[in-house]
């Protein structure tokens, strides 16, 4: 990962259709109680100004063509944090008509038209909490372990 | 004031059938009586529009129907107003020139079942531009996994007026929210005109659940509806399946219900006061306000298990109990919280940039208020008295006693004062709740839901009336519908946002509270006004 | 002039309360006892009937199937937390955790698997049921084992075929 990225991260946040619960989560990360700041995090208006984007929703089709845009206006290196289980998975509404289902479904379309993307990261919760963004934070930034790991269990 | 028997005689004057079942009076008329009738309901006996549902009831009775929903808010009576049609062309005559409210409702049932209106113009609301022509998701026959293949492509379209100056607001914006777009006409800094495009986050609910799902599963899935008035949500549908099935559910369950939905509308309403604050520059006052509001969010965790989506609904009963150590941490709780909001909101609204701009701005007269049926804080502000809680009392409601705040002034600051004076007032229900919570058990026994029943309910969410409509099946609902209150007031803001300043837009557009409100441009403006945007198009 | 100077309190409040942040990831977060975190999956409990995936709202347990094994798969990813399958599980192998620090930058460490070898039919050698499945089935009701170790084919045919005998055809 680019040195000069991990310093100070700039997020532009997008919301593709999801119900608004990460939204107002990444917007309490950002208030006294957890203040993501202290991580040199940073809001702003407009991608062509981000760093890393931070992605709610499941990607609505009426939404994909304006996120595809989107993320084509942002510099390189670009990041994405998928946030909760829409962004990741899809969520609830994972194979419905009107959704493409999560950040793995938009990497392919940003892959076939040829939008490169640096990094992606995971970050499940329904919604996520604001500590949960914080972790993914310090995580990109290196500064915590990562816990989770793909288990595979045996019943006998 | 009109009873049972007056909404009866309507049906039976011309020759329709009716029942009247609990608070619920049905009636099925012959399409051509559907507009005098809905004309009587709302413009003589003043009953409030609510939505209409289409449906596709061709496997049942091979016909579409179209139901229109009032509610008497005086008398407390739901009003279920059907017409069945054809099954090859499904006509209905159009009411939204009687009922300006069933604008988009009839809209979506174009959209959604293709439900032709006559005497209107028929255009795209929910679907994107580019959903082809007779593909209607609701139709019993559309798989809700088929997906259309979208392709991408860059071109140049001329989307902006010559005559005016354009300003699109959205779909990205930096703070927070959903995508919505915006246009707004300006002349100098005046705004003349408003189009709005929103429908980014239509994710196939409806149709969701009455494919995949079961009963119990939908309230999950009506709970992620909206992240901020997720309960009221799935409460409304669980109210409203046990409405339809008569399930029995215990007194210590509905006062939970309510509980958790009071304290739903203290973090609803402390995150609009806020998000208003930081709309107009003043971001102490934002920056406490949220300060006071994650002490909501750590008694929701307490009492659900989440800070949000709390999950603990389910169809006969809520799966978490409230215990005498958590109900005094929630008394102790409020009581600071209460002191902490009320000294930092009485210096917020007192700043001089704040009282300036909210005062006289965004105002929405009494009978445009009325006309289009919004709901909620919005109408409340605009002098009209209606709160569901208290003119159609659902779970433990009656059990509580408290004040509806109406203002008349209908402007931006009356909004922010409703909202200020509903904080208190929510307090006030807790604790009363609190005191009164009656022993039992929180589920009940047997839970059958037979098929073919209709069940429809209001519950008063932080942002108005909120409705569902469930006609049960088998094993899930037959068909399921939603109307969320941004819903009705979102037509308003055309009313709100003409001929004021357009600094003053954001503002306006936020005090509805329909999770939508800072500006930001994603479309790409060139300098010959011309706009830049991905070609959509799409194949099966 | 008191009107006037009455937003510089914002000040005096603030001051009174202090600081508020808590200063996570270097000091505990503020997560309560009530709250519903990720699910865990105890393998030597769990029978692999399939219960949980079937309340699943949004379809994070999945049911994987081959002819010789029976998976259960949890996407963390895609679970909305909501617990239901702590709620139906019959011999209680789903236990709810306190964990959301879940954050990662691959994906497939989000999915873990639950394997169950599937039981061979003592007639036609398929597998149907899970072992344990069979095994839990024994256990709690009367059915003999001589009758649970056949898949639901056999015992259809075996059915059809005693019922021909004793009414001469059915």
């Amino acid at each position: 990962m680019s040195e000069s990225v991990k310093r100070s991260i700039w997020v532009y946040h997008l919301n593709t259709g999801g119900c608004n619960a990460c939204d107002i989560e990444v917007l309490d990360a950002l208030t006294p109680w957890f203040d993501a700041e202290r991580f040199g995090v940073k809001l702003v208006p407009s991608p062509r100004q981000a760093d890393v984007i931070l992605l709610t929703g499941p990607v609505t089709i009426e939404a994909l063509p304006k996120v595809v845009n989107a993320i084509e206006a942002m510099p390189r290196p670009r990041y994405i944090i998928a946030l909760g289980s829409c962004g990741v998975g899809g969520g609830i509404w994972h194979d419905t008509y009107s959704t493409i289902g999560g950040v793995r479904e938009l990497l392919k379309v940003l892959e076939a038209r040829g939008v490169k993307v640096d990094g992606v990261y995971y970050v499940p919760g329904c919604p996520v909490r604001p500590e949960s963004i914080l972790y993914a934070v310090a995580l990109f930034k290196g500064l915590v372990e990562k816990k989770v790991k793909s288990e595979v269990a045996y019943s006998e | 004031m009109p009873g049972v028997e007056e909404y009866v005689r309507l049906a039976q004057e011309r020759g329709g059938k009716w029942v009247a079942h609990g608070d619920t009076v049905h009636l099925v008329v012959d399409p051509s009586d559907l507009r005098p009738i809905a004309d009587k309901i709302f413009n003589e006996y003043g009953a409030s529009f609510r939505t209409c549902v289409g449906t596709d009831e061709r496997p049942l009775n091979n016909h579409f129907s179209i139901t229109h929903l009032f509610t008497d808010d005086r008398s407390g009576l739901y009003i279920a107003l059907k017409s069945y049609l054809d099954p090859e062309n499904p006509v209905a005559p159009s009411i939204a020139d009687v009922v300006p409210a069933a604008d988009w409702c009839e809209l979506e049932a174009w959209d959604m079942l293709g439900i032709r209106f006559e005497g209107r113009r028929l255009e795209r609301l929910v679907l994107p531009y580019w959903w082809p022509e007779g593909v209607h998701p609701l139709r019993k026959e559309f798989d809700y996994k088929s997906r259309p293949d979208v392709s991408l492509a860059r071109s140049e379209r001329v989307a902006l007026r010559k005559e005016v100056g354009t300003v699109p607001l959205g779909p990205y914006h930096p703070a927070l929210h959903e995508p919505e777009y915006f246009e707004l006409y300006v002349k100098g800094e005046r705004v003349v005109d408003v189009r709005y495009r929103g429908f980014h986050v239509h994710r196939g609910i409806e149709k969701l659940a009455e494919s995949r799902m079961n009963y119990q599963q939908v309230n999950f899935l009506a709970e992620r509806i909206c992240g901020i008035c997720g309960f009221e949500h799935s409460t409304c549908y669980a109210l409203a399946v046990e409405k339809a099935a008569g399930v029995d559910v215990p007194e210590r369950a509905q006062f939970i219900r309510s509980i958790v939905l009071e304290v739903e509308r203290l973090h609803s309403h402390l995150l609009l006061l806020g998000v208003a604050f930081h709309l107009l520059g003043y971001d102490a006052g934002f920056m406490h306000m949220w300060r006071v509001r994650e002490r909501t969010m750590v008694l929701a965790e307490m009492l659900t298990g989440s800070r949000k989506t709390y999950g603990i609904n389910l169809v006969g009963g809520v799966r978490r109990d409230i215990n005498e150590e958590k109900k005094s941490k929630v008394l102790s709780e409020l009581g600071g919280l209460v002191k902490d909001f009320k000294r930092v909101v009485e210096i917020a609204v007192s700043a001089p940039n704040v009282k300036r701009r909210l005062t006289g701005t965004g105002i929405l007269p009494k009978e445009d208020a009325r006309r289009l049926g919004v709901e909620g804080p919005v109408a409340r502000a605009s002098g009209i008295d209606k709160d569901a809680r208290r003119d159609l009392p659902y779970a433990a409601y009656k059990y509580a006693s408290f004040r509806v705040p109406v203002y008349t002034e209908g402007d931006n600051m009356a909004r922010v004062l409703v909202r200020v004076e509903e904080v208190f007032e929510s307090v006030s229900i807790i604790e009363q709740l609190l005191d009164k919570l009656p022993k039992g058990p929180i589920m009940a026994e047997k839970v059958e839901i037979p098929p073919g029943r209709v069940g429809v309910q209001v519950v008063e969410a932080p942002r108005g009336g909120d409705i569902h409509y469930v006609l049960t099946g088998d094993g899930r609902p037959y068909r399921w519908r939603v109307r969320a209150p941004t819903y009705a007031n979102i037509p308003a803001l055309k009313v709100m946002l003409r001929d004021q300043r357009l600094a003053d837009a954001p503002i306006t557009i936020a005090s509805i509270d329909p999770c939508f409100s800072c500006t930001d441009r994603v479309v790409v403006v060139r300098d010959d006004g011309v706009v830049e945007r991905l070609e959509v198009g799409a194949s099966w | 002039m008191v009107r006037v100077l009455k937003p510089v309190e914002l000040i005096v409040v603030a001051s009174e309360k202090g600081r508020v942040t808590v200063k996570y990831p270097y000091q505990e977060p503020l997560v309560t006892s009530d709250f519903r975190g990720a699910i865990r999956i105890d393998a030597s409990k769990c029978i692999g009937c399939g219960a949980c995936v079937k309340a699943c709202p949004p379809n994070a347990l999945e049911l994987l199937e081959s002819p010789d094994r029976l998976v259960i798969r949890y996407f963390v990813g895609r679970c909305i937390f909501c617990w239901r399958c702590v709620d139906v599980c019959p011999v209680k192998a789903v236990v709810g955790t306190r964990e959301f620090e879940l954050a990662t930058d691959r994906v497939e460490d989000l999915f873990n698997y639950t394997v169950h070898r599937r039981a061979e039919c003592r007639e036609c050698g398929s597998g149907f049921a899970t072992r344990r499945m069979v095994e839990y089935v024994t256990e709690k009701s009367a059915v003999s084992e001589y009758y649970a170790n056949e898949c639901p084919e056999c015992r259809k045919a075996k059915v059809l075929k005693a019922a021909a005998r004793r009414r001469g055809g059915v």
